[in-house]
């Protein structure tokens, strides 16, 4: 059954990879950035973002997954949770964990995932097969992508640090928005019947970059992170992002015109 | 603060509101966000291509809170390296309305391309003459709630950083747009071909009027209607929230003790209760004016 109906969408590339590669990319980002900042310098904070993108990419892949099942007007929803069990998830395991910290918000979040999506289908009754899985992906890469901005704008995931430059000065919001905006926006906007997973990826990741500009202009005021490459690298990634979807909105569509009227009555039977 | 100047800022905080609130609701019809974007999304299925914008970013609030957030980020950055408020404001607009467009795109694109089966196609002048517009408005919309927070923050010395009042308006200034504004576009324009009052029959779901005045409608057609009345009354509704909401604590100060605390909630309860009636009058003063629908008159009479 295709996307935008009652059943699992059709996969290209197996779901299981897009969780290794979020994990994996999400985690390897955030501890590159966080090392690398202190031996190299302030300009590697850039690749706390990289991470940061691999966890949309991923988050939007795993709403995509969900909401396959009839989720319509929930997608937004969806996204917005997805980041809200991240802040949550996310705060605690950098309060508490130190040099663990992102490993901890992410076992944190998964746990919280899991008890939602054991809620809904158990409690509220939505009867969707993956909503477990789903849940603990979603708030994972919700986490993911909360500390790979945060870690973009001040270089650091210290705690102390991210309260003071993130949270207390309110940027903690656009890091909210832009990135449950790059979960849940992807597949919104490529919502029918004939959408095919690369290219809401393609979109996630074109998203992901606007998050990672965002990002990169609150890194232009703390000392510890250089916002110059995170724009720059971030724009290179926007254009590949956006050329990319592009090419697959031609590759899909029935026709791009440049202008036209509508379709005759016999082309549409 | 003198009550004066309290008054005067909130006053200009409400006019700002006002602006916000018509364009938000305007910025919403040219895509068909929200609620009509659902006919819109359903008329190809139903054997009726058309050439009328789809911004299916996701739902108002999230929308308009990542402009406004995006433009309140930006603006807070400028600000703390010692740009002009009035620079940094319109800067952060700017970079707002830019990566709106951007998501008015890619969610235009996406779900004409996801309707290949219905033959819909994918208008690319459509994209170039509607994104200008869209972005437009989302300028002015995020201008103005960044002015909104930014009186906040430095007049009325709220403890809320500047990024996160700006994110918080913006998810009320999508909510108040998305409930205010979309029924005059959704209910009144989008089925403009039956006969009015007649309510939407499930025959004819996604049988929107397609044909404009001259040629094609589109979306901007659509924001032209609009703004007679759907836009200017979501603005009312905006403005008013921002200096009602406002006006009971500039008048009964709580910084000023307890006591004034308690008569501005008084005051808070007494404008609720008093808006409640006010909307229960016009609602049962329209009724008696226009009455039941014709049909369900007739139908009744046939029955007794």
């Amino acid at each position: 059954m295709s996307a935008g109906g009652s059943g699992a969408a059709a996969e290209a590339i197996p779901q299981n990879k897009i969780i290794a590669f979020g994990v994996v990319g999400g985690l390897i980002g955030i501890y590159a950035a966080y090392f690398l900042v202190d031996i190299v310098g302030s300009y590697m904070s850039f690749i706390g973002a990289l991470g940061a993108i691999c966890g949309m990419v991923w988050g939007a892949a795993s709403v995509r997954r969900v909401a396959s099942y009839g989720l319509g007007t929930g997608v937004p929803s969806i996204g917005m949770l997805a980041l809200g069990m991240g802040v949550l998830a996310a705060t605690f395991g950098l309060a508490v964990g130190g040099v663990a910290g992102p490993v901890i918000a992410l076992v944190t979040a998964a746990i919280i995932g899991l008890m939602i999506g054991v809620l809904a289908n158990k409690i509220l009754k939505m009867g969707i097969p993956i909503m477990e899985i789903s849940m603990t992906e979603i708030a994972t890469a919700g986490t993911i992508t909360i500390i790979g901005l945060a870690i973009a704008m001040t270089g650091t995931f210290d705690f102390p640090v991210v309260l003071s430059q993130v949270i207390t000065t309110g940027y903690i919001a656009v890091i909210f928005i832009a990135g449950g905006l790059a979960i849940l926006h992807p597949f919104n906007a490529c919502l029918g019947p004939d959408e095919t997973q690369d290219r809401t990826l393609m979109c996630a990741l074109e998203k992901g970059a606007i998050a990672m500009v965002v990002a990169g202009i609150v890194a232009s005021i703390n000392e510890g992170a250089s916002g110059a490459l995170t724009i720059l690298i971030g724009l290179a990634i926007w254009y590949i992002g956006f050329s990319g979807y592009y090419e697959r909105v031609k590759r899909d569509a029935y026709a791009v015109v440049g202008t036209g009227l509508l379709p005759t009555k016999e082309e549409l039977e | 603060m003198e009550p004066l100047t309290g008054m005067g800022v909130l006053a200009l905080m409400g006019a700002a509101a006002t602006i916000a609130g018509a364009s938000e609701d305007l910025e919403s019809d040219v895509g068909s966000q929200s609620n009509p974007n659902s006919q819109v999304q359903l008329a190809p299925q139903m054997m009726y291509p058309h050439r009328i914008h789809s911004k299916a970013v996701s739902g108002e609030p999230p929308s308009n809170a990542l402009m406004c957030a995006i433009g309140g980020t930006t603006a807070s950055v400028l600000i703390s390296t010692g740009a002009s408020a009035v620079l940094a404001l319109a800067i952060g607009a700017i970079v707002a309305a830019a990566i709106h467009g951007t998501y008015s795109i890619t969610a235009y694109m996406g779900r004409s391309a996801s309707q290949k089966r219905f033959k819909q196609p994918v208008y690319l002048d459509v994209i170039r003459s509607h994104t200008p517009v869209i972005m437009g408005y989302a300028f002015i919309t995020t201008i103005c709630i960044l002015v909104v927070s930014y009186l906040m923050v430095t007049a009325l010395a709220h403890p809320f950083p500047l990024p996160l009042l700006a994110f918080i308006w913006g998810i009320t200034v999508g909510a108040i747009g998305s409930s205010t504004g979309d029924v005059h576009y959704g209910a009144e324009r989008q089925f403009q071909n039956v006969e009015y009052g007649s309510g939407l029959n499930a025959a004819n779901s996604g049988n929107i009027v397609r044909k404009a005045e001259s040629g094609l409608r589109n979306g901007i057609d659509n924001s032209w209607f609009c703004a007679k009345f759907g836009g200017p009354v979501t603005g009312l509704a905006f403005g008013m929230t921002v200096f009602l909401s406002g006006w009971v604590t500039a008048v009964f100060d709580a910084t000023k003790g307890d006591a004034i605390g308690w008569v501005s909630v008084i005051a808070g309860v007494i404008i609720v209760l008093m808006l409640i009636l006010w909307n229960r009058n016009i609602e049962v003063a329209a009724r008696a004016a226009y009455g039941p629908y014709k049909e369900d008159e007739a139908e009744a009479e046939v029955a007794a």
